[in-house]
């Protein structure tokens, strides 16, 4: 590509920045439409119940209640990627969640108080909240829809081989087997749930303004739900205030919102307070993970061995995919002769796991850090030299069939440990009262997309005004990463425009072309490429026009400046004067064009094997902490972070999703939890549940490593999730090398730490 | 249920008795900064209420801190914010500083207050902590200009629960002055964040020494261990008379403090942990 860039690589304030500082950007809980309803949604009382009645008479008949609905009132399909969640509930409640009816009224108050006016009558029952209970031969099926060919509670399982296990296990030298216990945790979105549904019974067309992550994937599920045609139902993307895969499902308000709006035939909306956020969003998946790894007498990782047992809750969401990424991990984080992977989601009456950024790869990630350095630890190994010496490289094609043609994970792991300066922290003395020390984790995650559904590409149209500004209808999303700018700046490097001639569409599903949605890191590759085709396009149609009317050749066209000009002599002309030429002289042609971006990675064959992405991301961290040995308390220091990215687009973006990535890997790895108990959530307020603040955020050294991969847009490589990954394990397998203890459960709180080392002088104090 | 209320804000000392004996028969509730009360209202709207809103208030007894004869005198009204701004006392009562800079965050400083502290009588109150150690005494006044000195110990009689009656507001506390040269005075907050943190477990020191740095006065009490803040007079006793403790004292101290202890477990620590981190604390405080 082009020898010099103008913009790429250069820091660029995001594009939407001053309408979002100056509250501009209209959100979700912005929209105000004329005669607009407010919805809420009555939510069972207890987590495990039988419905005996439901009497809504009274909220019917309080002034200012436009419509009440519960289950028998709608027809609705089910919801969920395995199609087992009933949008309104009728029988059985099977989570705490769980909605039982809703009320659409003139103002949100007096649709509350029509809530606490419904009566219902429950026959309460014993739950099953822990999976491994669900999966005993007496308890009870939980989700009576499960799929029919599953065992009982079983929401899904996952197989992976590849190697030979048993002649791997007989080269190693040790073996090391543990049990990770993950936690719950929530997105703490700032910008809460919300949907404002607007049916015209008129023209029965359906438009929804909502956040999700997955507008053209969400357009066909929501039809399926609602029994319409998808192409009667437009969705428009407000603002969004966060996504980190929150995003990613249909969950139950959103066509309970729908179908308000369709009985009413007036708009409706429901907006989720924070308590509702933390109740009934989707949370990353609580599991356990048995991990046995081996390693030979050189320290040659040998083989892998997973079971994992996830909980599913009571109904089953795309997050009980996650093993299509953790097992990426497990099969190919370093090189690894051989794995072999087991997952199981099950059901329990807890609230049903959802995805969140990093899709299962921050805990495979955690346990299989934390069993290196247990490995290292019992051959008496150096921890940085044994994950060097065990490095993907580039060229590798692993046991799974993923193909690393670029791999910068050696140089970062490096870089790390000499930033970092390793050497000197890594076997400091510990003694009195405070205690410091560092931890390394490495990770491994999809850099070009992940092809999970039968396409993962993006379409873009351009579209050049007889004024010269390019306008970008691209089918990507914006949710706050950063993207509009880095497709903004690209078509400032590849049309030579300014930023104010540039305009981006990004939010009808009416308007924009197709695009699978926003996870998996995949929006500068793909929405990149797909924009950089585009342009290519483009050029077709403009150059030659250009050529002509300057008299050149179009081999020595510049696009600068909103000028083409001749890169030999100093012929030039304006953009947008070959824009009016195109229109106005025969054959009279629009400077429009589309495209469409697939990229090159493959569909995974039934064993799960197959080259997913179009490139990988790798990244290393090494974590300084200080313990205080008398409260518990981890401090973490400072975090060097060095992640191939590929090639840098935006460096002020990519500071933005490494800092907000590490910020909420140490919440991960440190205070975030969703508690439960029996069934409800304990800390559904920031109160109690520990979201970091902004004054506990330590010092984070980006070093990024650009390996130029050929099939990102100028090289570039997903970067967004892969932050997050391997914080937790840094700081575990910290607070460990500093105590002398195995902290293998998450988060690693303060009376972990003290439990850890009372159990351990317990243990020294029997065994003298 | 409705999250509407009556409000009235009065500009003056007589105003404010005036509105509190007006509203004798009535469900009202004081307000200052509001960070507190606004959160209990969302949690459990209460009908027919009148919040009384000090924060309009111009009564300089009410909103400053003078030195008066034997002490200082901090109104309830002074915020988290006007207690940091202080030199005289940052450098006399260090204690009740570090607990002011400990409270909640930057923005919640700017408006929190001393008595709302006091009177939302929470276990895990840092400022009331740091009052209890420090032997301050609440002044409160009653709707006949009447005024009555209750110790701050004394001042909470249970979670939510103070000797505040109805036709009383808290006005100012009073800090007595310190009778020795050497201080070693601060303020321990347990938690797992450094901002908008409610304490697991707090204690506060103030502890006076002479020329020859040994202990005259000590003021130490524990806060969310007990269902109100506890001052640890056995423990103060204790160190009287000594300047520096050994190994095994320092463990019979902490011993002696961790006996006013009789915490609970909650989703925010286990009674256990309160427990060793309070002794561990408590043994770290004369290391």
């Amino acid at each position: 590509m082009n020898d010099e860039l103008k913009y790429i690589g250069k820091p660029q304030p995001k594009f939407d920045a001053k309408e979002r500082t100056t509250g501009r950007s209209v959100y979700g809980h912005d929209i105000e439409l004329s005669g607009m309803l407010h919805g809420a949604i009555l939510r069972t009382k207890y987590p495990c119940a039988e419905i005996i009645s439901i009497d809504v008479s009274e909220a019917e008949q309080l002034a200012g209640v436009e419509c009440v609905i519960t289950a028998a009132d709608i027809d609705a399909n089910k919801i969920s990627f395995k199609e087992d969640h009933p949008v309104l509930k009728s029988g059985l409640v099977s989570c705490i969640r769980d909605e039982i009816a809703a009320v659409a009224a003139e103002t949100k108050e007096i649709a509350e108080q029509a809530l606490k006016l419904i009566k219902v009558k429950y026959n309460e029952r014993q739950g099953i909240y822990d999976p491994f209970e669900s999966l005993e031969e007496e308890a009870v099926q939980i989700n009576q829809w499960q799929p029919e060919d599953s065992p009982k509670n079983v929401s899904m399982t996952f197989e992976y081989e590849h190697g030979d296990l048993e002649e791997q296990k007989s080269k190693s030298k040790v073996i090391v087997k543990r049990r990770y216990h993950l936690q719950k945790m929530t997105h703490c979105c700032m910008g809460s749930s919300n949907i404002t549904a607007d049916y015209n019974p008129a023209e029965k067309k359906l438009t929804l303004y909502c956040g999700t992550q997955v507008p053209f994937l969400y357009q066909r599920d929501m039809a399926h739900c609602l029994k319409m045609d998808p192409s009667r139902i437009r969705v428009i993307q407000p603002v969004i205030g966060g996504g980190f895969g929150s995003k990613l499902d249909v969950n139950p308000f959103e066509p309970i919102c729908a179908f308000l709006s369709m009985k009413t035939g007036r708009p409706v909306q429901i907006l989720y307070s924070r308590y509702e956020e933390f109740l009934a969003s989707p949370t990353r998946q609580s599991m356990a993970i048995d991990l046995t790894s081996g390693a030979d007498e050189n320290g040659r990782f040998t083989f892998r061995e997973v079971e994992i047992i996830k909980d599913n809750g009571a109904y089953t969401s795309w997050g009980a995919t996650t093993p299509f990424v953790m097992m990426q991990t497990f099969s190919s984080l370093y090189k690894m002769p051989a794995c072999k992977l087991t997952s199981t989601a099950v059901y329990t009456n807890n609230p049903n796991a959802g995805s969140f950024r990093g899709y299962g790869n921050p805990q495979a990630t955690f346990s299989v850090e934390r069993n290196i350095d247990l490995l290292a630890e019992e051959l008496g190994m150096d921890k940085s030299q044994i994950r060097k010496l065990n490095s993907n490289t580039p060229g590798e094609i692993t046991g799974q069939g993923m193909h690393f043609r670029t791999c910068g994970l050696l140089e970062a792991m490096e870089i790390v440990a000499e930033k970092s300066n390793y050497e000197s922290k890594k076997d400091m003395e510990q003694s009195g009262r405070y205690r410091r020390g560092i931890g390394l984790g490495s990770m491994l995650h999809v850099g070009g997309g992940a092809k999970i559904y039968r396409s993962d590409g993006c379409g873009t149209t351009l579209k050049l005004d007889p004024y010269g500004c390019l306008t970008i209808i691209t089918g990507s999303s914006e949710i706050g990463q950063g993207s509009e700018t880095v497709l903004a700046m690209i078509a400032m490097e590849e049309m030579g425009l300014s930023e104010d001639k540039i305009k981006i569409i990004n939010s009808d599903t009416d308007v924009k072309p197709w695009d699978v949605g926003v996870h998996a890191s995949r929006t500068s590759f793909i929405a990149g490429n797909s924009l950089l085709g585009a342009i290519g396009k483009m050029k077709e149609m403009i150059s030659p026009r250009a050529a002509k009317l300057m008299g050149v050749e179009i081999q020595d066209l510049v696009y600068e400046k909103g000028l083409i000009r001749c890169a030999q002599s100093d012929v030039q002309i304006a953009l947008d004067k070959v824009v009016r030429d195109l229109h106005f002289m025969p054959p009279h042609e629009l400077a429009e064009v589309s495209y469409f971006y697939e990229p090159p990675s493959k569909y995974q064959d039934k064993g799960f094997k197959g080259d997913v992405s179009g490139n990988y991301a790798f990244a290393a961290q090494a974590i300084e902490v200080e313990v205080d040995t008398y409260t518990g308390n981890v401090k973490v220091l400072d975090v060097w972070v060095a992640q191939d990215v590929g090639k840098v687009l935006n460096p002020m973006g990519l500071q933005g999703q490494i800092e907000g990535g590490v910020v909420m890997g140490i919440g991960y790895g440190l205070t975030e939890e969703t508690q439960m108990k029996d069934g409800y959530v304990l800390n559904p307020n920031f109160h109690n549940y520990k979201l970091l603040t902004a004054s506990d955020v330590p010092e984070i050294h980006f070093y990024p490593v650009e390996t130029n991969d050929p099939a990102g847009p100028y090289g570039a490589k997903g970067v967004a999730e892969a932050p997050l990954i391997p914080t937790a394990a840094a700081i575990a397998n910290a607070v460990s090398n500093i105590l002398g203890v195995e902290m293998n459960e998450l988060p690693v709180t303060p009376e972990r730490v003290l439990k850890a080392m009372k159990n351990k002088s317990e243990l020294t104090e029997r065994l003298v | 249920m409705s999250y509407d209320f009556n409000i009235e804000s009065p500009q003056t000392a007589d105003e404010l008795l005036a509105v509190i004996a007006a509203n004798q028969d009535k469900n009202f509730r004081f307000g200052a900064g509001g960070t507190d009360l606004l959160l209990e209202l969302k949690r459990a709207p209460q009908e027919n209420l009148t919040v009384v809103n000090l924060a309009q208030l111009k009564d300089p007894i009410f909103k400053s801190i003078t030195k008066v004869a034997g002490g200082y005198r901090i109104g309830a009204l002074v915020t988290a914010g006007e207690v940091l701004d202080h030199e005289e006392v940052k450098s006399e009562f260090y204690t009740l500083w570090e607990a002011a800079h400990n409270l909640a965050s930057m923005q919640i400083r700017q408006v929190a207050t001393v008595g709302g502290n006091l009177c939302t009588a929470s276990p895990s109150g840092d400022i009331a902590c740091a009052l209890v150690a420090l032997h301050a005494r609440c002044e409160i006044i009653n709707t006949k200009g009447e005024l009555r000195s209750v110790s701050v110990a004394d001042f909470s009689t249970g979670v939510r629960k103070t000797v505040i009656q109805k036709n009383e507001v808290l006005r100012s506390v009073v800090v007595p002055i310190n009778s020795n040269p050497n201080l070693h005075s601060g303020f321990i907050k347990v938690g797992t964040r450094l901002s908008m943190e409610c304490s697991v477990v707090s204690l506060a020191y103030h502890i006076q020494m002479d020329d020859n740095r040994t202990i005259r006065h000590a003021g130490i009490a524990i806060g969310a261990v007990a269902p109100t803040i506890k001052f640890t007079d056995s423990a103060c006793a204790f160190l009287i008379g000594k300047s520096k403790l050994i190994d095994t004292e320092r463990e019979e101290f902490a011993g002696l403090i961790s006996d006013y202890a009789s915490p609970i477990s909650d989703v925010r620590a286990s009674a256990w942990y309160r427990e060793e981190v309070l002794f561990n604390i408590s043994k770290g405080l004369m290391e």
